[in-house]
C-alpha cells in the first residue's frame, strides 16, 4: 500500500481559521484512492523534525501573538527547512505560515519579526489594525506553470495527460493540458499583512484583494510550494489543487508515472458553480 | 436636566412607537436606544437604579442563562427588569431601561438582569452600577477570527481591576477563571464548577481556546475535558486552576436530567452539558442572594432554537442554534449521546450577521453516531456537504439543497427522529419552514 507522510507544524498555535481542513481533505482524497496518509505533528518543545524525510509539510495561520512566539522556534530549523524545499518536499503554507517563510514581517509598531528567508518576499503590517483584507476571494491559477516540454514525457505532470492525446501533436497536447490546468481557486482571505516582492504568484486575482489591498496577484507558487492567504480551507472547494499536490508527491516519492483515480466531486463542482457565479457577478 | 428631558422625550416617543408597532405588527428593536444615545451619549448615567444589577456575559449561553436568572428571580416573587436577545449592546440596554423607567428616569424593580455582549461590558458598566457579573465562557466566534478572543478577555480584565462587586466565574474555563485575579482586593469572587460527566474525555475532541496558562504561558494539563476546552485543568508551573468552589455540580445525569449541588437534587429540562453549566451559574446567583433555584429550574423552558424540543406531524424534532464551532459541537454531542436512530438537518448561511467566512465549519467534530441521513441547506449548503463528506460520512447519504423549503420537505420524507442545527440568520427561517409543515406539538 502506498503512503505519504505529512508534517503538521504547530497544530496548537496555527489553528485560527480551520486550516486543518486542508489536511483532512488530503487525507480523504488519498484514502479514497487507497493511499495512506501519515500525519506527524510538531510544536514547541517537541524533538526536532527531519523535514526532508516528509512528502508534505503543512502550516496554517494563527493569532499575531502566537505567531511571534513560534517564529523564534521555527527559525532554529531554517537550514533544514531550506534543504527540504530544495530537495522537493511539498510545502503548503497558509496565511501566517506564508508570511513566516519570507524575509521578515514588519509589525504595526515597526518591529521586525525575522522570517525563515526561504523565499525573498517580505510582509508589512497595515498600520491601521482595523483595516484588513477580509472577504471571499477568487483566483485564476495555472497549475501547468512549472511544466516545460522536456517534462512532458518523463516528468512530474504526466499523470494529467488527456485521454485523447494519442493522435494529437505535442503542441496540441500542451495546449489542451494548459486549459485543463487553468482553474479558478475559491477561498477566503483575512489578513492585515501586505506582502511585497513576489517573484512567482500563486494566482491572478479575479475577485478580492490578494497579496495587498486591491492587488492583481495572490500568494507565492513554486512547483513544490503553495504559499497563500487563502482560507476556506483552501483545498475544500478546489479539488484540482489537492490533486496537483497529491500527484506531485506520489510521483516524486515513487519516481514513476502515477494515474490518480478520478473521484466523485459533484458537491465540490456544484459548490464552485454556485459561488463563482455569485462572486464574479457581484464584481460586475 | 437635559438628560431628564431626553428621558421624557424618549418615553413619549416610545408610547407612540408602541402604538405604531402594534398597528404594523412590528418590533421596534433597538431603534429607541439608538435615537436616545444620539441625543445623549451618557444617558445611562441618568437612569436611577436602586436595586441589584446582575449581568451575564459569555460567547455562548448568555441568553439562556440570563433568561433562567430572570425566571428564577420571578419564581421567588421578585419584580425583574431584563433585556432580551439581540438587545445586548449599549443601545439595546438603553432601550430596555427607557421602556421600564418612570417619567423621571427611575427603575422600580427588585432586580435588573442583563445579558451583555462581551465587548460591551466595560462600556455599559462604566455608566450604570453593577452588583454581580457572571462570566460563563469564551470561545472563538466565527465573526472575530483574527485572534480577538484574547483582546476581548484583556478588555474585561482591565475593567475588573477596579471592580469589587460580585464576580461569578466558571472555574472550568481557563479563559474565564483567570478573571478572578484581575483585582486582588476583590473579596467577592465566586467560582462554580461541574464535576466530570459521563461523556467527558481525556483528550480534547473539539477545537478550543485554553491551551496555555494566562499567567506564565505554560501548557495547561487537563484531567478531563467536558466539551471543547471546558474541563478540569491545572497549570503545572503555578497551580492555576485550583480555586475554592462556591457552587459545585455533581452527579450529572443527562438521561434523567438531574444533577446535585450541595446535597440538593435538581431536576431540569436540560439534556446537555453546556446547559448544566448555565444552570450552575444560575444556582450561584441564587445562592448569592439567598434564593431558591430548585423549583425554578424544574420548569424553566429552553426555547427559540435553544435545544427546542418539538413534535412535527408526530416526528420528534430537536432544534439547536449554532453560531460557532463550539455551539455546533455541543449540539452534535447531544445528538451522539442519544442512542436512537436519527437524521440531521444542518443549515448554514453566510450573511453579514453570520460572518461571510464559513471556514469555522472545519473546526466542527463531525463524527456522528446512529445518523442515517444528513440534509444540508442555507446559502452554503454545498460547503456543508463537502465538510461532512470529508469527515467520512457516506456521501450518498448527504442531500444538499440551496432552497430551504425543499430541504425541510426532504428531511420529513421519513419518520426518523430529527436533529436540526442552524446558524444565526438561518435559525428563524428554518423554524418557520418546519412549523409550516404541519401539526407542531411543543
Ligand atoms: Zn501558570
Amino acid at each position: 500500500m502506498k503512503e505519504l507522510k505529512l508534517l503538521y507544524l504547530y497544530p496548537d498555535m496555527l489553528e485560527l481559521y480551520g486550516d486543518y481542513g486542508n489536511i483532512q481533505v488530503l487525507k480523504y482524497r488519498l484514502e479514497k484512492r487507497g493511499i495512506n496518509l501519515i500525519i506527524d505533528k510538531y510544536s514547541i518543545g517537541d524533538d526536532a523534525p527531519d523535514f526532508a524525510s516528509y512528502d508534505i509539510v503543512f502550516a496554517g495561520g494563527g493569532a499575531d501573538n502566537e505567531q511571534s512566539i513560534l517564529s523564534k522556534d521555527l527559525i532554529k530549523y531554517k537550514d533544514s527547512i531550506k534543504d527540504a524545499v530544495e530537495k522537493g518536499v511539498f510545502f503548503l503554507l497558509i496565511c501566517g505560515a506564508y508570511q513566516l517563510f519570507g524575509k521578515y514581517y514588519k509589525g504595526v509598531e515597526g518591529n521586525i519579526i525575522p522570517g525563515l528567508e526561504v523565499f525573498n518576499y517580505y510582509t508589512v503590517a497595515e498600520p491601521d489594525r482595523k483595516k484588513r483584507c477580509i472577504g471571499n476571494i477568487v483566483l485564476s491559477v495555472d497549475l501547468n506553470k512549472f511544466k516545460n516540454r522536456s517534462q512532458t514525457n518523463n516528468g512530474v505532470n504526466k499523470s494529467f495527460e488527456n485521454n485523447n492525446e494519442e493522435n494529437s501533436n505535442l503542441e496540441k497536447s500542451i495546449k489542451a493540458e494548459t486549459n485543463k490546468f487553468e482553474t479558478e481557486v475559491i477561498g477566503f482571505e483575512n489578513h492585515g499583512g501586505q506582502t511585497f516582492d513576489i517573484e512567482s504568484p500563486f494566482g491572478k486575482v479575479l475577485y478580492g484583494n490578494g497579496n495587498k489591498f486591491g492587488d492583481t496577484e495572490e500568494g507565492y507558487f513554486k512547483q513544490n510550494v503553495i504559499a497563500t492567504y487563502l482560507h476556506g480551507p483552501l483545498l475544500a472547494k478546489n479539488p484540482k489543487i489537492s490533486d496537483y499536490i497529491i500527484s506531485y508527491c506520489l510521483e516524486r516519492k515513487y519516481n514513476e508515472k502515477i494515474e490518480i483515480e478520478k473521484l466523485d466531486d459533484s458537491f465540490e463542482e456544484k459548490c464552485r458553480e454556485q459561488l463563482l457565479e455569485k462572486f464574479l457577478k457581484e464584481k460586475m | 436636566m437635559y438628560n431628564l428631558l431626553v428621558i421624557l422625550f424618549a418615553k413619549v416617543l416610545n408610547f407612540f412607537a408602541n402604538i405604531l408597532c402594534k398597528i404594523l405588527h412590528k418590533n421596534n428593536g433597538n431603534l429607541l436606544g439608538k435615537i436616545v444615545k444620539k441625543l445623549s451619549p451618557d444617558i445611562l448615567k441618568s437612569i436611577k437604579i436602586d436595586c441589584p444589577v446582575i449581568a451575564v456575559t459569555a460567547t455562548n449561553g448568555k441568553t439562556t442563562t440570563n433568561n433562567a436568572i430572570r425566571y428564577m428571580l420571578e419564581q421567588n416573587g421578585k419584580k425583574v427588569v431584563s433585556n432580551s436577545e439581540g438587545n445586548n449592546m449599549e443601545t439595546g440596554i438603553i432601550t430596555t431601561l427607557i421602556k421600564a423607567c418612570t417619567l423621571t428616569g427611575k427603575i422600580k424593580a427588585d432586580f435588573v438582569t442583563f445579558e451583555v455582549d462581551e465587548s460591551y461590558v466595560p462600556v455599559v458598566f462604566k455608566k450604570i452600577p453593577l452588583s454581580t457579573l457572571v462570566v460563563l465562557d469564551f470561545f472563538r466566534d466565527q465573526l472575530d477570527r483574527n485572534g480577538e478572543v484574547e483582546s476581548l478577555i484583556l478588555k474585561i480584565n482591565e475593567f475588573l481591576k477596579t471592580y469589587d462587586g460580585n464576580l461569578v466565574l466558571n472555574n472550568d474555563d481557563p479563559n474565564v477563571a483567570r478573571l478572578g485575579r484581575a483585582n486582588e482586593n476583590n473579596k467577592n469572587v465566586y467560582y462554580f464548577s461541574v464535576d466530570k460527566y459521563k461523556y467527558a474525555t481525556e483528550k480534547e475532541v473539539e477545537a478550543g481556546e485554553g491551551k496555555f496558562c494566562p499567567f506564565d504561558k505554560t501548557r495547561l494539563e487537563y484531567e478531563y475535558y467536558q466539551y471543547s476546552h471546558i474541563g478540569k485543568f491545572k497549570c503545572p508551573k503555578c497551580g492555576y486552576g485550583e480555586e475554592n468552589l462556591f457552587a459545585e455540580i455533581k452527579d450529572v445525569d443527562l438521561e434523567q436530567r438531574t444533577f446535585k449541588e450541595n446535597g440538593i437534587t435538581y431536576k431540569t429540562l436540560a439534556n446537555n452539558i453546556y446547559t448544566v453549566y448555565n444552570y450552575a451559574a444560575v444556582i450561584s446567583v441564587a445562592k448569592l442572594y439567598k434564593l431558591d433555584a430548585k423549583e425554578a429550574l424544574k420548569t424553566f423552558k429552553l426555547d427559540n432554537g435553544r435545544a427546542e424540543n418539538i413534535e412535527v406531524n408526530g416526528c420528534e424534532t430537536i432544534i439547536n442554534l449554532a453560531k460557532n464551532p463550539t455551539g455546533a459541537n455541543v449540539s452534535l454531542r447531544t445528538l451522539n449521546e442519544d442512542p436512537e436512530e436519527k437524521e440531521l438537518l444542518f443549515v448554514l448561511n453566510d450573511k453579514a450577521a453570520d460572518g461571510h467566512d464559513v471556514s469555522w465549519i472545519w473546526d466542527i467534530n463531525f463524527e456522528v453516531k446512529n445518523v442515517t441521513r444528513i440534509v444540508t441547506a442555507g446559502t452554503r449548503a454545498y460547503d456543508m456537504a463537502i465538510r461532512i463528506k470529508t469527515s467520512g460520512f457516506d456521501a450518498d447519504k448527504i442531500e444538499p439543497y440551496l432552497d430551504l423549503k425543499e430541504a425541510v420537505q426532504a428531511l420529513y420524507r421519513t419518520k426518523t427522529k430529527k436533529y436540526v442545527i442552524a446558524n444565526y440568520t438561518a435559525l428563524q427561517p428554518t423554524r418557520k419552514e418546519i412549523f409550516q409543515l404541519g401539526t407542531v406539538l411543543k
